[in-house]
């Protein structure tokens, strides 16, 4: 069994519009999982659905084995954490100290633990000489960092990234891809929904929606090879393989290399 | 002359918003028309800063800004109407979207010019041809802003804009947020804008490839300072955008990885991926 598994999902804001329809997929503990999707596609309503900031329509949602719905929302969102494209829109905590704080508050965590955790995850995303500042003196990928701290001291091994590097200008979006890359490597399960292929990339897999269905699912690297995929989703390559897939003949082999090298180097 | 930076500096106190950067001695000159320019800088830069002098939003600390003819310093005058100046210089924030609130898209749009005291059925007209501007046919004029897609929000604020029909349009980030296919749609549309209008319109962006397919003229921002003003073209070939914490266009970077790596002698200057295509092509490379 995997550790998250959706199967049927529906989804419709109003009555005749179904925003996600038939949504089946599964994701292994560990995983990186980019989600790509033009404007409207319903990338971010499946992750409102998957944190059960909405109920389906119809169809379940597993994680851990657990099944969602509104007895174990709040176990499942011990396990499952989200972090959103405006980072202004996050914050509740008057300092970041409170601000990490929040989601452990909610989850009743003892005051000492508290203390410990908030110490050590603002440590961990670099935040900790901010601790009694106010979230409005933070640049939008500090924000961001401050973000990932109170999600990963409720101790979730999940985080749904919704286009979270978005609004940020590219150091501070390339620092936090850092962050998310470690976050990785140390065993958190991502799902990374975004529109920028490049951080796409850094994806194990890629789950594509297209007009709110499941339009493809594979890793990353086959899915890149064939252009026809990007162009019939409104999706677009990185400029390196949308060159590298035009060159058929046997002669570019070295520069095709090269550029996918080029690629693989982020 | 219809902007004109005489050494403008901005300093915040710390009881203003703690979120702009401070700008230092800046002096820059945007004519009154026939502009197309992209204010480009890292977070921090000053870029926000210097674009909320353009409309009088702010005031410098030191230098003056002659907006249109006014002069605006550090105190305000009595004599100048500064709404007559944001009538003129239209600011559209960064993600306006967040900013519609009537329940529908025409009177999103009408409320800018009835706050000019147009009367209602002008601004109706204003409203209907800027959402044309747009792209937007009038089907949507009834339609509730909260229900269309990210894209269609972002025009019909910016519609909201252009209703007050102003001179110069300054759009923060305008196509952050949007797919790819989406960005390009709305950077087409700022340039059929401009052409269609000769409004000067300046646009801040991050992308460093829209900067350098669509723009004649950029304007670079460092650590609230102006440190280069002019073509894409000579800013990519002659600056080190590294200093400026700036990245290059993907075509650029692509290229030069070739040329390092097969010892080739590509002309990595090229501006979309069709581009560097042909001139891989060109080479014939075995």
């Amino acid at each position: 069994m995997s550790y998250i598994e959706v199967k049927g999902l529906d989804y419709s804001y109003t009555k005749n519009k179904k925003v996600l329809k038939n949504i089946d997929f599964s994701i292994n503990k560990g995983d990186w999982v980019a989600v790509l999707g033009h404007n409207g596609s319903g990338k971010s309503t499946l992750a409102k659905a998957m944190v059960g900031l909405i109920e389906p329509s119809i169809g379940s949602i597993k994680i851990d084995g657990l099944e969602l719905n509104q007895d174990t929302v709040y176990d499942i969102r011990r396990k499952i954490g989200i972090v959103f494209q405006n980072p202004d829109n996050q914050f509740v905590g008057v300092t970041v100290k409170d601000d990490i704080a929040f989601g452990m508050e909610n989850l009743a965590v003892p005051r000492e633990e508290m203390l410990k955790r908030i110490d050590f995850f603002a440590k961990k995303v670099q935040m900790e000489k901010y601790l009694d500042k106010e979230p409005s003196q933070l640049s939008g990928g500090q924000k961001q960092r401050v973000a990932i701290a109170g999600i990963l001291a409720m101790q979730t091994d999940i985080i749904i990234f919704d286009e979270a590097t978005s609004m940020l200008d590219p150091f501070s979006r390339e620092d936090l891809m850092k962050y998310i890359k470690k976050l990785h490597e140390e065993g958190l399960t991502i799902i990374m929904i975004t529109h920028d292929i490049n951080e796409a990339l850094l994806a194990d897999k890629m789950l594509i929606l297209k007009s709110g269905e499941v339009f493809a699912y594979d890793d990353s690297h086959s899915l890149m090879k064939d252009k026809d995929v990007f162009r019939n989703s409104y999706l677009e390559l990185p400029v390196a393989l949308e060159i590298a897939n035009s060159l058929t003949e046997k002669k570019y082999d070295s520069v095709k290399e090269k550029l996918w090298e080029y690629v693989s180097m982020k | 002359m219809g902007i004109r930076f005489n050494e403008v500096s901005h300093k915040y106190s710390s009881f203003s918003d703690g979120n702009l950067s401070a700008i230092y001695q800046v002096s820059l000159k945007i004519k009154a028309k026939d502009e197309f320019i992209a204010l480009v800088g890292h977070t921090g830069s000053g870029k926000t800063t210097l674009a909320k002098h353009m409309n009088a939003l702010i005031f410098p600390t030191e230098g003056n800004v002659e907006i249109f003819n006014k002069i605006i310093t550090k105190k305000r005058n009595r004599d100048i109407k500064y709404n007559e100046i944001r009538k003129k210089v239209g600011l559209v924030f960064q993600f306006p979207e967040y900013q519609l609130f009537e329940e529908t898209v025409l009177k999103d749009i009408m409320f800018g010019p009835l706050n000019f005291h147009i009367s209602k059925e002008e601004a109706r007209n204003l409203a209907i041809n800027a959402l044309k501007l747009v792209g937007l046919d009038e089907s949507y004029s009834n339609r509730n802003p909260y229900n269309l897609s990210g894209g269609e929000k972002k025009r019909v604020s910016i519609a909201g804009i252009l209703a007050m029909d102003p001179d110069i349009l300054v759009l923060d980030e305008p196509t952050s947020g949007l797919d790819p296919a989406g960005k390009r749609v709305l950077m087409e549309l700022f340039k059929d804008i401009h052409k269609r209008t000769n409004k000067t319109i300046i646009i801040i962006t991050h992308d460093m490839d829209l900067v350098y397919e669509y723009f004649s003229r950029a304007v670079v921002m460092n650590e609230g300072e102006l440190v280069y003003d002019g073509s894409p073209e000579s800013l990519f070939k002659e600056h080190d955008l590294s200093k400026n914490h700036l990245d290059y266009p993907n075509t650029i970077k692509v290229l030069t990885h070739l040329n390092k790596t097969l010892k080739l002698n590509l002309n990595v200057y090229q501006k979309t991926a069709i581009d560097a295509l042909k001139e891989i092509e060109k080479a014939g490379i075995l």
